[in-house]
């Protein structure tokens, strides 16, 4: 099959549905000629033209309301926030807007926008640029949100989220971009909410995100040389959460530890972690629920400590170890 | 700042101690001096005083308990002190500083806080394996946890259904016998297919569990007075080449001047003069003119003694202690038999202290008291050699040309061969019969 990156395939998967469906539109800061701070909609201004590919102010209030607005409207608008920690600024016109209309006007109105923003820490761009804030909004009923790990997902999960009716945060990470994988040329859609398995195991079960994805396979592949055997599953949407696909593995390995690069503290990991202990595949634990997140500090600048302030691959071997007591 | 008490080391070759009997009980006051614990070293039971004024905060050991010298075996201090990791011997205090009012109510919240280690209660153990256990009708109580913590995993649980399973395989006819038998089939080995147990293994497990009924009425633990022992004499028979000479004594000048001597001694220092006494005396009389005898084979040295220190043999309740008599060729018998007298009763009280079983340069093993001849006794390493001596009795003797009825004893002496030679112990045996049958030379 085909191989490209995941900025690849995300605006593969823009300009097919761009090509399929006159309401589908992108705007967002530099976007255009300059393609977009990560270079995600390079070229497309000069197929779609600056009156679908719209370069937009610098005010995410602004461009979020204009966004939720177009969608409420008819349209079906992606708005790319440059860094989802810019989402602080967009909050009221995702949280307080676009997730109650439907629900407020009796199902008269749908918000079918797609707000796409990169998240996660790695490329040294320090506190205010780094940050997983996914969490929040997995808390609003209402949204939606993904969160794609390799171009494959990216591509199939996008599809999908557009043509949602709801609103959808599809957080991207953005060590990921350069990031290769196989990709069908044709359409396809990846329905929201099914996990998927990224490799089988019957020891541990690890419930990875994003970028730990990748990391907890490479921890997989090292654990495998020492007798350990882990299944990776990667939900690939935080909300729907395809809790069967989780519980049906911890019910096979009875330990599971949820990694995520977001802070440990109210992380997302810690909703998946509580889901699990409630189930009836508690009786099948054989060792507490772990769970790796990130520490509780701004992400520092230096590189070093940024590395230290995330999950690691070391750190996801050792934790695999201490639910195994060995 | 509470210190630590330390099994004390109480003699050269002391590696550990029993604890006997703990005379202060955890919580109450001790006193510089005070008995505090009573230990049984190799050979003696030595009481252990406080080294310090204070509470005794904490015992380590139980009564016998056996404890390696120099471990900490209880902890002193103040009150409300707390003692930290107790095991590695680390302790803190709640605080270093001199106590104020307030640091002193800080110091027993903080003993307060410590939690007594509560009866565990419940069982630690993961949903996984508590629902496999009920699914097998298995008490947790029976499985042996390897988790953190003692806690019990799946793995634990299976492991054990495994091994009752298949422990519990057996033929009906094996099983018959075991249960008319009252044979717990749990206990017994298989040999049959897949381990199972079979007719043969229960018939010969049945007849092993006899024997074991027949022989083994009681086991005590080999360490201690017993092993010292057991150690002391493997070494001296296996390091030093034994010869023995025997030769028999006249003893009747001996026993008439006994005779004599007795109530003059009694009547000076109130003991009874034995002829044990005589014979230390007339030991070491001898052995202060025989300087190659009075030697000990110390690594690669001879040692020459100037001294003459003769040890005798104490049988007590679970083994023997040899104290020693120091000086005895300069020491009269009174003297001797009060010596000898006062150590025999310390031995057989267990009182001995190490000091009293020192420096020995010869030894005496008598079992004169008994149907005994005579006997190869064992040198009591690193001395050169030993006397043991029978029983004395009237036998016909060819005195002048006529027989006579005599006081006859046998004398054995054992010599390492390694630093004494034959004809030089022979000597030696021959100038002691020659003191004994004629003791008046002891005045000399």
């Amino acid at each position: 099959m085909r191989e490209i990156t995941y900025a690849e395939a995300i605006r593969e998967a823009m300009s097919q549905e761009m090509r399929a469906n006159q309401d589908v539109f992108i705007l967002g800061e530099d976007i255009g000629i300059y393609g977009g701070a990560f270079g995600v909609t390079n070229g497309m201004i000069e197929e779609f033209g600056p009156e679908r590919v719209r370069n937009t102010p610098i005010s995410e209030a602004a461009i979020s309301g204009c966004a939720v607005g177009a969608a409420m409207t008819g349209m079906r608008p992606i708005l790319e926030l440059q860094f989802s920690d810019f989402v602080t600024i967009a909050m009221d016109n995702i949280v307080n807007q676009a997730a109650k209309m439907r629900y407020m006007f009796g199902g008269k109105a749908k918000v079918p926008v797609v707000i796409r923003t990169p998240g996660g820490s790695g490329a040294g761009f320090a506190a205010q640029h780094s940050q997983s804030l996914e969490a929040w909004m997995a808390h609003i009923p209402g949204l939606k949100v993904v969160q794609p790990s390799t171009p494959y997902d990216a591509k199939g999960l996008l599809k999908a989220a557009i043509n949602d009716d709801n609103p959808v945060m599809f957080y991207e990470h953005k060590m990921l971009y350069g990031v290769k994988g196989d990709v069908p040329e044709e359409t396809y859609e990846i329905p929201l909410g099914k996990a998927d398995i990224k490799k089988e195991g019957k020891d541990v079960t690890i419930v990875a995100t994003a970028m730990m994805v990748h990391k907890s396979m490479e921890a997989a592949k090292l654990l495998e040389e020492e007798g350990i055997s882990v299944e990776v599953i990667d939900p690939r949407t935080l909300v729907p959460l395809d809790e069967e696909t989780i519980l049906h593995s911890v019910r096979k390995t009875g330990r599971v530890i949820v990694v995520y690069e977001a802070v440990k503290r109210g992380g997302y990991g810690a909703e998946i972690a509580s889901m699990i202990g409630e189930s009836d595949v508690f009786d099948y634990l054989d060792a507490p629920i772990m769970r790796l997140g990130g520490r509780a500090v701004p992400m520092p600048y230096n590189a070093f400590l940024e590395q230290k302030a995330v999950p690691q691959v070391e750190d996801i071997i050792q934790a695999c170890k201490t639910i195994m007591n060995k | 700042m509470a210190t630590k008490v330390v099994m004390p080391k109480l003699g050269a070759t002391m590696e550990q101690g029993t604890i006997v009997n703990w005379f202060v009980k955890v919580g109450d006051r001790v006193e510089y001096g005070e008995p505090l614990v009573e230990v049984l070293t190799d050979k003696v039971n030595i009481e252990v005083e406080a080294e310090m004024d204070g509470i005794l905060l904490k015992t380590c050991f139980e009564a016998d308990e056996v404890v390696q010298v120099h471990d900490v075996i209880a902890y002193i201090g103040e009150e409300g002190e707390v003692i930290e990791d107790a095991e590695g011997g680390m302790l803190q205090q709640a605080s270093a500083l001199s106590k104020s009012g307030a640091q002193e109510t800080a110091e027993k919240f903080v003993s307060k806080k410590q939690p007594e280690t509560e009866p565990q209660t419940k069982i630690r153990r993961t949903p996984a394996a508590r629902k496999l256990a009920k699914e097998n009708s298995l008490s947790l109580e029976t499985v042996q946890g390897t988790g953190p913590k003692g806690r019990i995993q799946k793995a634990d649980i299976e492991e054990h259904l495994r091994y009752s399973l298949q422990k519990t395989k057996a033929t009906p006819l094996a099983q018959k016998i075991a249960h008319s038998n009252r044979l717990d089939l749990s206990q017994i080995q298989g040999s049959g297919i897949n381990g199972k147990i079979v007719r043969d293994d229960v018939l010969k497990y049945a007849n092993v569990e006899k024997d074991v009924s027949v022989h083994a009425v009681n086991k005590t633990a080999f360490t201690g007075m017993r092993k010292v022992i057991a150690d002391r004499m493997v070494q001296s028979a296996y390091t030093a080449p034994h010869v023995t000479l025997t030769s028999e004594i006249d003893m009747t000048n001996c026993v008439n001047m006994r005779k004599e001597l007795l109530p003059i001694i009694e009547k000076q220092n109130g003991y009874r003069l034995s002829f044990n006494e005589i014979i230390v005396k007339a030991v070491a009389h001898t052995l202060q003119n025989h300087p190659a005898i009075n030697v000990s084979l110390q690594d690669d040295e001879i040692i020459h003694y100037s001294t003459v220190n003769i040890g005798f043999a104490v049988a007590i309740p679970n083994g023997l202690v040899v104290p020693v008599v120091k000086n005895a060729n300069q020491k009269g018998l009174a003297a001797i038999t009060e010596e000898c007298k006062t150590l025999g009763s310390l031995a057989r009280e267990g009182r001995l202290l190490p000091d009293h079983m020192k420096d020995g340069t010869f030894t005496i093993s008598n079992l004169g008291m008994y149907a005994v001849d005579a006997f190869t006794p064992i040198i009591n390493q690193p001395e050169a050699a030993i006397l043991g001596v029978g029983r004395i009795q009237e036998k016909p003797m060819a005195v002048n040309g006529e027989i006579k009825l005599r006081s006859m004893m046998a004398l054995s002496l054992s010599f390492d061969h390694r630093i004494v030679d034959g004809a030089p112990a022979a000597e030696f045996l021959t100038d002691v019969k020659d003191a004994l049958e004629n003791p008046y030379k002891l005045i000399v």
